[in-house]
């Protein structure tokens, strides 16, 4: 309150510079909104008593497969690794992180060749056991199995925010709930994952955003989830409006369930007194230590070691092939446009979140939220509509379109949700007592942006600007549909030799995508550890 | 810090600058990734010293694109591996007719658009494919005969999404009619060994599996697995024979698609972008396509791979390639109708 006065005359200002922050990066679904009014409904009103019901229930059993394997893999290990002392337990905590620097098609089309049937699992029992060889021979393009891909790809969304969070819960709830006579697994579901129900969530946000706006993986699946239904009426009907349409609907259906979900979760909005005491580290019995190594070595074997391992075993085998050059060459272009993209949306996230901490506005609120909701949109709808928007009436400038603005424009459309995520959770943990004290020594709110919020919050603002970087590597449809002539990334020269069937001769791309990715999160990593080190002292 | 902030603002401006005309380049946008598209348009610029520039992406993404820019839009040439799309970018005004006859001299006529606004590239056939082991030859005929009952649960196919399928589909609805077609697709979809899914490859990989025991693919895959640099897969290509349907007297002949250029409504660089279309057609750019792709030529004279002069020759179904573009409604809504997934 103490500061809403002190910054009053100057609350307008700011608040309306990020009314026209959120509106430069929602414009583009305001665009493909009007494009959607006066169609002919015939062709949606066909998918709609067609296939909209199966592809709804697709969509719904995809989501659930992959959140549930999702949490098993990101949430259980996240707790052991916080609680327990064991051997090994540095190294899991590093790789259980990097599964997030394989993108979810690479690890669809991997699998799909490591367990198909002149793939290497089944080739090899046909070799030596061939009595194994008759039950491993199975049809593995299976839904099911696509969910568990998925997950593993994904999971480390969860496990991220999880770590943070377990560690910001503090001892001293533990402690009192140990003392209360509650078991370490009873204290695990009544203290622990209530308190980190909002970074749980957050986390699963991201993850099924991902599994919505898929599409190369579940369609190579058999598996038509919703945003087959878009691609159906856009590349099979030719009918881009009607896609149009139900890309809005698929919006305003995600912005229904997050709505309910802060609604519902609003209640449990406790300003809790982050850590304060080192957790007591528990040395596991020897039965828990195997539980404890399986629950982590399976995510880290399934989602990284085997998946890597393709992956170089198809560049040792293309070596004499490879084109250097054009490897550095992609290498760079991926760098340099991940790199201006992210400081974008790191930029307009850090802004956006300081300005709603010092001041308490329902509009700020209102827009912050928004902008993070572009993420439920898929990538090649986020270019549709950039491409609709330029092409336009109030803004028509064709000749941006092709040029790396609107693909970076793009890209930060998609990602902001990305950037958000953490820095979030890190600007609402800090006791608001900071602010006031601050203000009542008379700072201005750059001052205190500078010297209480940056330094807090700067792990924090790595850790997003690192995540939103990783995944820019790996984005796909965006830069297919918007990108410059002659200009290809990592990602796109992967997915072109993936799609023509051509495994072993996109793997050097895929493997330095990975690369990148992997150098990123274990600065991540080291980012994350010591947040957790700094918070306990 | 600032340093790095100006860093940051000068590699964004220089990035963002838009490319700068220049007089002596093609601009394509292309559907078609393979290798050997990098290679002849290599070969092009250092004959010709014209620059190629070249966006590639979804067919149906570029169309779109191309309807909103309009007048404006900077690409010469469309290049795609469906006629489908072909027909539809003539249909939606976003081509102009090619004014120079000369394009058309090497190609099969049976080949070349009624409308005069795409060139065909190369030609793939949409064949059936069998195990050696389980399937006799003669058991084979036509695409209508895929509806009969002894192909329960034993024929693979990818999903009605790709547009391969589609095209085929198309052709059906050309040569039977819609009512007839549906009837097809409901008995086909009830010999389906599994839902559709996976790529052409895989359709190949589950008949060696023995998850099936006759597959619907396009005839070049065959020649990729048959090259494959994996023993796994050259035997999996060995598994199997392609076939090509309809051939007997009186039947129309196989399923064939095109790949196709068409030059834009307003090119900029029309002068060059003829000169590479013609490039294309030449016997040399010809042989270039067929010994790296498995693809057939569009000029009668230039001989397929070896590997795909193996499957001997065809008759071709002489169906107006077009209608592969006008029923592709009618196919997508058989396809849904019938639940070919």
């Amino acid at each position: 309150m103490e500061i809403n006065k002190k910054y009053h005359s100057n609350s307008r200002k700011l608040i309306l510079s990020t009314v026209l922050l959120s509106l430069i990066v929602i414009l583009p679904i305001v665009a493909l909104i009007i494009s959607t009014v006066n169609i002919d409904t015939s062709n949606f009103k066909y998918l709609w008593n067609n296939l909209l019901f199966d592809y709804s229930f697709d969509t719904i059993y995809l989501v659930s497969i992959t959140s549930f394997f999702s949490l098993l893999f990101g949430v259980l290990p996240a707790w052991y690794i916080s609680t327990n002392n064991f051997k090994g337990k540095n190294i899991y905590d590093i790789l259980l992180y990097l599964p997030l620097a394989i993108p979810v098609y690479i690890m669809a089309f991997t699998y799909s060749d490591i367990l198909s049937y002149t793939g290497p699992m089944q080739s090899f029992a046909r070799d030596y056991f061939p009595g194994l060889a008759g039950f491993l021979n199975q049809d593995y393009i299976q839904i099911e199995v696509l969910g568990v891909i998925m997950a593993l790809a994904l999971y480390p969304y969860i496990y991220t925010a999880c770590r943070l969070s377990f560690s910001l819960v503090g001892a001293n709830y533990i402690d009192l709930s140990r003392s209360l006579g509650l078991s370490r697994t009873k204290t695990f579901y009544k203290i622990v994952i209530p308190l980190s129900r909002v970074s749980i969530f957050s986390g699963l946000f991201l993850v099924i955003m991902e599994v919505l706006n898929e599409y190369g993986a579940v369609k190579y699946f058999g598996v038509n989830t919703f945003t087959s239904g878009i691609f159906r009426s856009w590349y099979s009907m030719q009918d881009v409006e009607t896609a149009s349409l139900l890309a809005v609907f698929l919006f305003f259906t995600v912005v229904l369930f997050f709505s309910l979900e802060r609604f519902f979760n609003s209640r449990y909005n406790f300003n809790y007194k982050p850590n304060t005491k080192k957790f007591k580290s528990e040395d596991p019995s020897f039965s828990k230590k195997l539980v404890i190594h399986l629950m982590c070595l399976i995510p880290i074997v399934l989602g990284f070691i085997i998946p890597i391992l393709f992956i170089i075993g198809n560049v040792v085998y293309e070596f004499d092939r490879i084109d250097f050059e054009k490897v550095l060459d992609l290498t760079s272009n991926t760098f340099i446009v991940s790199l201006i993209a992210s400081s974008i949306i790191i930029f307009i996230a850090v802004y956006f979140q300081f300005l709603k901490r010092i001041i308490k506005n329902k509009i700020l609120t209102v827009f912050n939220e928004a902008i993070s909701l572009t993420y439920a949109l898929p990538g090649a709808v986020i270019g549709l509509s950039l491409i609709i928007m330029f092409t336009s009436f109030p803004l028509k400038s064709e000749f941006l379109i092709g040029s790396f603005i609107v693909l970076i424009y793009a890209y930060v459309m998609r990602y902001m949700a990305v950037g958000i995520s953490p820095l979030k959770s890190s600007f609402e943990k800090h006791p608001s007592s900071y602010d006031d004290t601050a203000v009542n020594l008379g700072m201005g709110p750059l001052k205190l942006f500078k010297s209480i919020h940056l330094p807090i919050n700067k792990s924090a603002i790595a850790i997003a600007f690192l995540i939103t970087f990783v995944d820019i590597i790996k984005e796909l449809p965006i830069t297919l549909i918007l990108r410059p002539f002659n200009f290809d990334t990592l990602a796109v020269q992967t997915y072109e030799y993936a799609i023509e069937e051509m495994i072993p001769k996109s793997s050097i791309y895929s493997l330095t995508i990975v690369m990148m990715g992997i150098i990123l999160l274990i600065f991540l990593k080291k980012i994350v550890n010591k947040e957790i080190d700094v918070s306990r002292d | 810090m600032k340093k790095l902030m100006y860093l940051f603002i000068a590699l964004f401006l220089t990035s963002c600058m838009p490319n700068k005309k220049n007089s002596n380049e093609i601009n394509i946008y292309s559907q078609r990734h393979y290798n050997v598209d990098e290679i002849q348009y290599e070969n092009f610029e250092k004959l010709t010293g014209i620059k190629v520039n070249v966006t590639k992406a979804n067919a149906d993404e570029l169309i779109q694109r191309m309807k909103n820019e309009g007048n404006n839009s900077p690409a010469d040439l469309f290049i795609t591996v469906d006629v489908g799309k072909l027909w539809q970018g003539g249909e939606m005004g976003l081509f102009q007719k090619f004014e120079d006859e000369s394009i058309f001299a090497n190609i099969d006529p049976q080949l070349l658009d009624k409308n005069g606004y795409w060139v065909p590239v190369t030609y793939r056939s949409r064949v059936i494919v069998y195990s050696n082991e389980r399937v006799e030859k003669n058991e084979l005929s036509t695409y209508e005969d895929l509806s009969n009952d002894k192909w329960k649960g034993r024929l693979l196919v990818r999903s009605s999404s790709n547009a391969y399928n589609q095209a085929l589909m198309s052709s059906l609805v050309e040569n039977l009619g819609s009512e007839e077609t549906t009837k097809w697709s409901e008995s086909v979809v009830a010999n389906f060994a599994r839902n559709p899914k996976g790529n052409d490859r895989d359709q190949v990989k589950a008949i060696a599996a023995g998850q099936g025991d006759i597959a619907i693919v396009n005839s070049y895959y065959i020649g990729l697995l048959l090259s494959s640099e994996k023993e796994e897969e050259i035997n999996a290509g060995k598994s199997v024979s392609v076939f090509f349907p309809n051939q007997g007297e009186g039947e129309r002949g196989a399923h064939i698609n095109v790949s196709g250029i068409a030059l834009t409504k307003n090119s900029p660089n029309k002068e060059n972008a003829i000169k590479l279309i013609k490039y294309l057609n030449t016997v040399k750019a010809q042989e270039t396509y067929v010994n790296n792709s498995y693809e057939y030529s569009v000029n009668p004279n230039v001989k397929p791979d070896e590997i795909v002069q193996a499957w001997g020759e065809f008759k071709k179904d002489p169906v107006d390639l077009n209608s592969l573009g006008t029923n592709r409604n009618e196919a997508i809504r058989i396809f849904d109708k019938t639940g070919w997934k």
